[in-house]
């Protein structure tokens, strides 16, 4: 158009039309450079999912690795009596418990002193001795053969070390240096015969600990209370049970075969339902992310249980029953509460709410309370406080915005019909705006979820699934989070090694957990949303 | 005068009159009670800290701890008397006072000097995100809102961003991580601390450039365009300038986000303790490639790594304090400004 115009109009639309880049006009040129600006939000999405991938996804590889010298280096079948040993111990800890419920009877209801109570439990103790010295045979083998297994993974680590240096040397171009590495590699047939070769001694220890087990309880001394026998029956039935799976053991210990191939989906399925995150440990390093994952949604739980109905009730009243002057003082004022920065709360946590609230729960008229007293500062509990502070803001915002988009005569209408300000606001405007309420929710989850400071500083970092057991009382005990162990264990780790990679596998979990409630939100919104106006 | 008390439209003390009083005031607790939580967590740092920010003696505020580096505390009996001692000061006392070669302190880390070299690697940070973040935000907000027509597309855009402020920071620190410190080879660095920064922070802007740019009439535009010029210079000359103040404004509540999070600079450009300042680099180039001090990171670092007790909690709640208030400064001309703007353009 603009070459057609006559010559002495040029000067108006003079620089239209001249400019050429690969047939692109300037304007072309301009809005194509525009466009590119706005596809970096897709390329950052698109790379934060390659990075991801590129530093994690090794680690299944490696886990599977992981899992095969476990397996090879005999370290599973020790780890067979290992267990047994293990639930062993737990039911003497049971029995100590015994003791101490003992004790307080004695001294509570029967008003006896602490030495006479100690006296009237001396039998029971001596059944507790008993029964407890009864495991040593089985711990005796266990230590023998740990050692054996740890020597053998020794073994493999020192030959896989050796192989790196080698590939190294060869990668660095030095072929006579890289020969003079000598890899042997570990015989593994040879090396667990010594292992395999316990199983009948096995076989004797662990038959004379069954007898003796039960010959130790069938003795057991008679409780002093119909409670405690209770207790201790549910003793008796733990170790039959205990002593019903012995066999089991056996047999695993007989068909256990090191040549068996760890499958690939194992090493996917020990991350994601292990229930052990054990790092640098002499014995075996675990990756499960169970504890992580529970503690995370168990502080992000107990946040939204106090967030959801002050976030959703500050933006009602906000919304429907507060004056606009009070309107104009609240909004900022809960805005500025999200500025504050999620460390400056993580301090605040550890400097003053964690003692405060630890003293709260030693108040003798709150001990109704489930979980009250503890004693551990920092906790769920803590953790879940302040990031409850962080998801109100967001929660509120949201919330209140859904609110204000139910139309005006949806009250009107309500208010006409005679309907009281509180039945409008139950029954017509909430509902109205619950799909908007949901989502805010949601977006408040996501980011309670991924905050990272306050549970860090805060959580207890305790590497371990709650005990639920315990009920309600599990709020008070420490966890660690998926976040708090990325920003704990990354300036520590070897880069490249399999630690160090599973935390990049735990960030790519948080990262599609936070996309899975992003797109659950917006899915609320589209699907719920009643029709209006 | 009963005949008035009972009219028709009167209010009558109800049960349902009696529970919606009970229940709004539930709201109105819960709303005062969040307010009292955020002004309990303000008033006690703020408290705490300004015992070591300000002092009583002129000039009233503790210039050392604002112009100081970091340095450990030192504190022992001396002639009966309890000092306490920085680092540098404890070294030179002992050598003009020979006799207190060997006397026996107790030395708190981080406890003495100041915290001058975070603030000033906190702005550097600030600064560098921001101009990156408000070049590619505004110029793809521009696209979105004067360009781009409705469509699979454009859709696929917005996906991306309402998704991208959904991503918890910590996993922007993992991204920043393996892309600019690992693959780039940057390792810790402003550089990489700056791009990662800006990246997060990236949706919020975005958003709110787009917010100021809708909030330009049509008219303007229409206006521009009937008059010969091209999109660019409507563009240019009829909307970008009168959403300008907008854009700035909306984005210091972002720059607000960039200077309090500590989980994506933990491993991408923050140190625990560096003795130079940032401008002591031999070549002009190691300035983008150097760590730098950051004030959260110190917060966590003082907060967690670290005992609690009398002499560490001053540098802890003055930390904490010089940051909060920066923050909320910042924060707080957000509002304000906004507010203001709201009142000044209406069109």
């Amino acid at each position: 158009m603009a070459s057609s115009a006559p010559a002495d109009e040029t000067h108006f639309i003079a620089h239209k039309g001249h400019f050429r880049l690969f047939g692109l006009t300037l304007d072309d040129c301009i809005k194509v450079f525009f466009g590119g600006n706005a596809v970096i939000s897709i390329i950052v999405l698109a790379l934060i999912t390659y990075f991801l991938f590129r530093e994690g996804a090794g680690f299944f590889g490696d886990n599977r690795r992981n899992l095969e010298v476990y397996r090879q280096a005999g370290l599973e079948y020790v780890d067979f009596i290992r267990a047994q040993q293990d639930d062993h111990a737990a039911l003497t800890r049971y029995l100590s418990d015994l003791r101490v419920r003992q004790v307080k009877f004695y001294t509570q209801e029967k008003k006896l002193s602490l030495a006479e109570a100690n006296a009237a439990v001396a039998g029971f103790d001596e059944f507790a001795g008993q029964y407890g010295d009864a495991v040593d045979p089985i711990r005796s083998l266990v230590s023998d053969l740990t050692e054996q297994a740890t020597a053998i993974k020794e073994k493999f680590n020192v030959m896989e070390d050796k192989k790196t240096e080698r590939d190294q040397l060869v990668a660095a171009g030095q072929p006579a240096a890289a020969a003079k590495v000598v890899v042997v590699p570990v015989d593994f047939v040879a090396e667990l015969k010594p292992i395999l070769g316990t199983l009948p001694a096995y076989r004797d220890a662990s038959a004379d600990f069954a007898k003796r087990l039960a010959e130790v309880v069938s003795a057991a001394p008679a409780m002093p209370s119909l409670a405690l026998q209770d207790r201790l029956e549910r003793f008796r039935q733990l170790n039959a049970e205990y002593l019903a799976g012995f066999p089991a053991v056996l047999r695993n210990l007989e068909t256990w075969d090191f040549r068996k191939p760890v499958p690939a989906a194992q090493a996917f399925m020990s991350f994601l339902f292990g229930r052990e995150w054990l790092t640098a440990s002499f014995w075996q390093d675990w990756y499960g992310v169970v504890p992580l994952l529970v503690g995370s949604i168990m502080v992000s739980l107990v946040a939204l249980v106090l967030a959801v109905p002050l976030g959703v009730g500050a933006a009602i009243y906000v919304n429907q029953i507060a004056s606009p002057i009070e309107q104009k003082f609240i909004k900022p004022c809960i805005e500025f509460i999200s500025a504050i920065p999620s460390v400056v709360l993580g301090f605040f946590g550890i400097a003053v709410l964690g003692q405060a609230l630890r003293a709260l729960s030693q108040v003798k008229a709150l001990s109704w309370v489930p979980g009250f007293p503890y004693s551990e500062r920092l906790n769920i509990l803590t953790a879940g406080c302040l990031l409850a502070l962080i998801a109100v803001p967001t929660i509120f915002t949201l919330a209140e915005d859904a609110l204000n988009n139910v139309p005006r005569s949806f009250k009107e209408a309500s208010f006409a019909l005679g309907a009281t300000r509180l039945q409008t606001v139950i029954r017509i405007i909430v509902p109205a705006s619950l799909s908007g309420i949901i989502s805010a929710v949601l977006l408040g989850l996501g980011r309670v979820i991924g905050e990272t400071m306050v549970v860090l500083l805060c959580a207890g970092n305790r590497i371990a699934i709650p005990d639920f057991t315990a009920g309600l009382a599990v709020i008070t005990q420490p966890v660690h989070t998926m976040t708090g162990i990325i920003a704990q264990e990354m300036g520590e780790v070897v880069h490249g090694s399999i630690h160090y990679r599973a935390l990049f596998v735990v960030g790519m979990l948080l990262f599609f957990l936070s996309l899975a409630i992003n797109y659950a939100a917006q899915r609320i919104v589209r699907r719920y949303r009643i029709a209006i106006g | 005068m009963s005949a008035l008390t009972t009219h028709p439209f009167q209010t009558r003390a109800s049960v349902a009159r009696r529970s919606e009083t009970a229940i709004f005031w539930l709201f109105r607790g819960a709303t005062y009670f969040v307010l009292l939580c955020g002004a309990v967590v303000f008033l006690n740092i703020f408290v705490k800290g300004s015992r070591t920010v300000f002092q009583t003696k002129a000039p009233f505020v503790n210039t050392a701890f604002f112009t100081e580096s970091p340095e450990s505390l030192y504190v022992f009996q001396w002639e009966g008397q309890k000092r306490e001692m920085g680092d540098k000061e404890f070294r030179a006392f002992k050598e003009t006072h020979p006799a207190a070669a060997n006397v026996k302190a107790e030395s708190y880390v981080y406890c003495a000097g100041g915290i001058f070299p975070c603030i000033v690697g906190t702005v550097l940070l600030v600064v560098g995100s921001m101009t990156i973040a408000l070049t590619l935000g505004v110029c793809a907000a521009v696209y979105l809102n004067e360009y781009a027509r409705d469509g699979t597309f454009i859709r696929f855009v917005r996906l991306a961003i309402l998704n991208l402020a959904g991503v918890p920071s910590i996993v922007f620190g993992l991204f920043g991580f393996g892309m600019f410190v690992i693959f780039f080879g940057w390792n810790v660095s402003l550089l990489a601390g700056w791009f990662t920064l800006a990246f997060m922070v990236l949706p919020v802007v975005i958003t709110a450039s787009e917010e100021s740019l809708k909030a330009v009439p049509k008219g303007f535009r229409e206006g521009s365009l009937a008059l010969g010029a091209t999109k660019w210079q409507t563009i240019r000359k009829n909307v970008v300038p009168y959403a300008l103040p907008g854009i700035l404004t909306s984005s210091i509540l972002g720059i607000a986000r960039v200077a309090g999070e500590t989980a994506p600079i933990m491993f991408t450009a923050a140190y625990v303790v560096r003795d130079k300042l940032p401008w002591q680099v031999d070549h002009i180039g190691d300035f983008f490639f150097q760590g730098v001090m950051a004030l959260p990171y110190h917060i966590y670092v003082v907060s967690s790594k670290i005992p609690q007790n009398e002499y560490t909690e001053r540098v802890q709640y003055g930390t904490a304090f010089v940051f909060l208030l920066i923050v909320a400064l910042i924060a707080a001309a957000s509002i304000l400004l906004r507010s203001r703007l709201r009142n000044r353009y209406k069109w």
